[in-house]
């Protein structure tokens, strides 16, 4: 997987799935309607911390954040958040579900000890998932975190768990029960 | 995460006697004689309940906190009918490749009740077209007439076995139960790979023990224990954990306030919780189930990331104002707030000890005319129970609103709060929205103190009724 490059967006606090990451009955009423696709539920990711966030980020930036994903496992916040062109979450503790959640939609999670005294928002940042490397093109600081276990990096180079089921589908590799 | 972020050590905190040691369990074990005899060993390294039962599941002789493992169940996996078909769940037909077991997949009908809306129907009949398909068995299959709260209704009937991996669909208060010795979890957004594959993958967690002593002061329960715990640790104390309830307290506790107990462990940032099991618990899922299983429970030398000891002597009623789930206060300070609304339900605080206690201070009274208290019982089980001991005519003299078994006001499915509205509520969680609109305020409580303000129409303590 190659290293992404993007800036930081940097988020402080307790920071809810349902409340300041994505609010909840958003993913209702976009599945009510229809319209739940991570570009319709990526327009309200955060809005409620930064009202325009989905509209300052680029695609391929990161959220730096402090406690991500509090609350229930509900994953809208993970789509929200890649819908919004998120490439990745790094924070300084991260809820153990909405870690799974992400990982599973193939939105990478890096969880930092102490990440908010390393980078400032806007700073320009490099994420190395393999090699366990971030480095600060803004304060030329590098942070070495543990490196993903190498199942976890070809879940998210597939972008999820459901693209990776319909390649092991599509190789036989899966039994096909139903007629 | 042999390279422990919470290595430091936490400010000691004070209830009337509160230590905190590192790393190693100097305290009781919550191990006791007639347990050991049906643990198969005691392994030499000294591991937590966690550990055993996930090295059990991914056919390892041990493991620590941070290994990744791949682990099956042979526990039933409850699907809600509420969002149930996403998370790779609705490829399971157009790919043909179905479910890898299909009588260990279950359909539970109770997140939504009766009352809730036409979306809720095409769910439910999306559900029932689905399990059909990849060939669910009928009895699989529990209607709304026989469910309830998916937690609540497959830990009533012990589908959590002592000993093993325990695995729902979603609904992240699975950790419920966890008060069976199982290791309960939820697949959440992974659950297709599991239906398709019968494996999932898990990082082992670290263990955090809390020992409990102490005896409850009238009008608290394991409600205000876990409140208060979580106003202690934080909204992260406890970061991608396993909560270890354990000691005096935590054994004297009846089966239902340790689901309540263990239900709501994701506030402190855990991932789950656990209850090392007793002969209460094993004589519980004896009764409910025919199923051969192997306990199991935490070594008495178990390495441990915290552990804390905590007496619940002097303990207050807690309340929890809005909007933010982990600032926690005793009620004191929040005592004569006005409130019209009240709400006594979800896999928090609705099984039949919840509705007794309500019972207690609402028995022979009428609610404030300004306020609608609704109580619902979490599964048919408990209405049914509840009828049998007279508590649903109490709450009916008492002029409250008792829907049938379902989530209640949770993420406002019944009765759901409009803008300027405040609400006293044993729900789960008080984020703005949670229960309707985000203009409505929610305050968490037992459901004693719910139903004493209920009957004053403000924050009430609920010790001047007992």
């Amino acid at each position: 997987m190659k290293p992404m490059r993007g800036r930081a967006w940097v988020f402080r606090g307790v920071l809810d799935v349902d409340w300041e990451i994505c609010v909840f009955d958003i993913s209702h009423e976009l599945q009510a309607k229809g319209m739940y696709t991570p570009e319709e539920i990526g327009k309200y990711c955060m809005t409620k911390v930064d009202p325009d966030f989905p509209k300052k980020v680029r695609k391929g930036d990161f959220i730096v954040g402090e406690f991500m994903g509090f609350g229930h496992d509900h994953d809208h916040a993970c789509l929200s958040i890649l819908g919004a062109g998120v490439a990745a979450v790094i924070c300084d503790t991260s809820a153990p579900y909405f870690l799974r959640n992400s990982i599973e939609r193939g939105l990478p999670v890096v969880e930092y000890s102490g990440i908010l005294d390393a980078v400032k928002q806007g700073d320009e940042l490099e994420v190395d998932l393999e090699k366990g490397r971030l480095t600060n093109f803004s304060s030329g600081v590098e942070l070495q975190f543990e490196p993903m276990p190498a199942f976890i990096i070809r879940k998210l180079e597939a972008g999820g768990m459901v693209p990776l089921l319909k390649m092991e589908v599509d190789a036989g590799r899966i039994p096909k029960r139903l007629t | 995460m042999s390279k422990e972020k919470d290595a430091t050590p936490i400010a000691t905190w004070s209830l009337s006697k509160v230590k905190i040691s590192q790393s190693q369990a100097k305290v009781d074990s919550g191990l006791r004689v007639g347990i050991r005899s049906v643990t198969h060993r005691i392994s030499r390294m000294g591991k937590t309940i966690t550990e055993k039962i996930l090295a059990k599941a991914a056919g390892r002789k041990d493991v620590s906190p941070g290994d990744y493992i791949e682990v099956g169940s042979r526990c039933p996996t409850p699907m809600g009918n509420f969002g149930g078909l996403r998370g790779g769940v609705e490829f399971c037909v157009e790919w043909k490749v179905g479910v890898f077991n299909p009588k260990l997949i279950r359909i539970v009908d109770g997140h939504l009740g009766a009352t809730a809306s036409h979306n809720a129907a095409r769910s439910r009949m999306g559900a029932r077209k689905w399990a059909k398909a990849v060939g669910i068995p009928d009895e699989n299959i529990y209607t709304l007439g026989r469910s309830g709260i998916e937690n609540m209704f497959s830990a009533e009937r012990a589908w959590a076995l002592p000993g093993e991996v325990y695995l729902q669909a979603v609904n992240g208060h699975s950790s419920g139960s966890g008060a069976l010795g199982a290791f309960a979890t939820t697949l959440s957004y992974g659950r297709g790979e599991y239906f398709i594959t019968g494996k999932t993958w898990m990082r082992v967690p670290r263990s955090i023990k809390i020992v409990v002593n102490g005896e409850f002061p009238p009008g608290t329960c394991a409600r205000d224990l876990f409140e208060y715990f979580l106003s202690q640790i934080g909204p992260t104390g406890a970061g991608g954990a396993a909560l270890e309830w354990t000691g005096p307290v935590v054994d004297a506790l009846s089966m239902g306030e340790r689901f309540s107990l263990c239900s709501l462990a994701i506030f402190t940032g855990a991932w789950t919780a656990i209850i090392n099991p007793d002969e209460k618990t094993l004589d519980y899922v004896r009764a409910r189930t025919n199923e051969a299983f192997e306990p199991q429970v935490s070594d008495p030398d178990a390495q441990y990331a915290k552990v804390f000891e905590l007496d619940v002597g002097k303990l207050e009623p807690q309340v929890v104002p809005p909007p933010k789930r982990h600032l926690v206060k005793p009620i004191k300070e929040l005592e004569g707030t006005p409130i019209n609304r009240g709400f006594i339900g979800s896999d928090a605080a609705s099984w039949i000890e919840h509705l007794r206690m309500a019972a207690r201070i609402l028995k022979g009274k009428k609610i404030h005319p300004g306020v609608v208290l609704n109580i619902t019982p979490g599964t048919t089980r408990i209405l049914r129970q509840a009828l049998d001991e007279g508590l649903i005519n109490t709450f009916v003299d008492a002029e409250c609103v008792v829907p049938t078994p379902n989530e209640g006001m949770e993420w406002g499915a019944n009765t759901p709060l409009s803008a300027d509205e405040v609400c006293i509520a044993s729900g789960q969680t008080n984020y703005p929205g949670r229960m309707g609109s985000e203009e409505a305020q929610i305050y968490l409580a037992n459901p004693m103190t719910v139903a004493a303000s209920c009957l004053e129409g403000k924050i009430t303590d609920p010790r001047k009724y007992l």
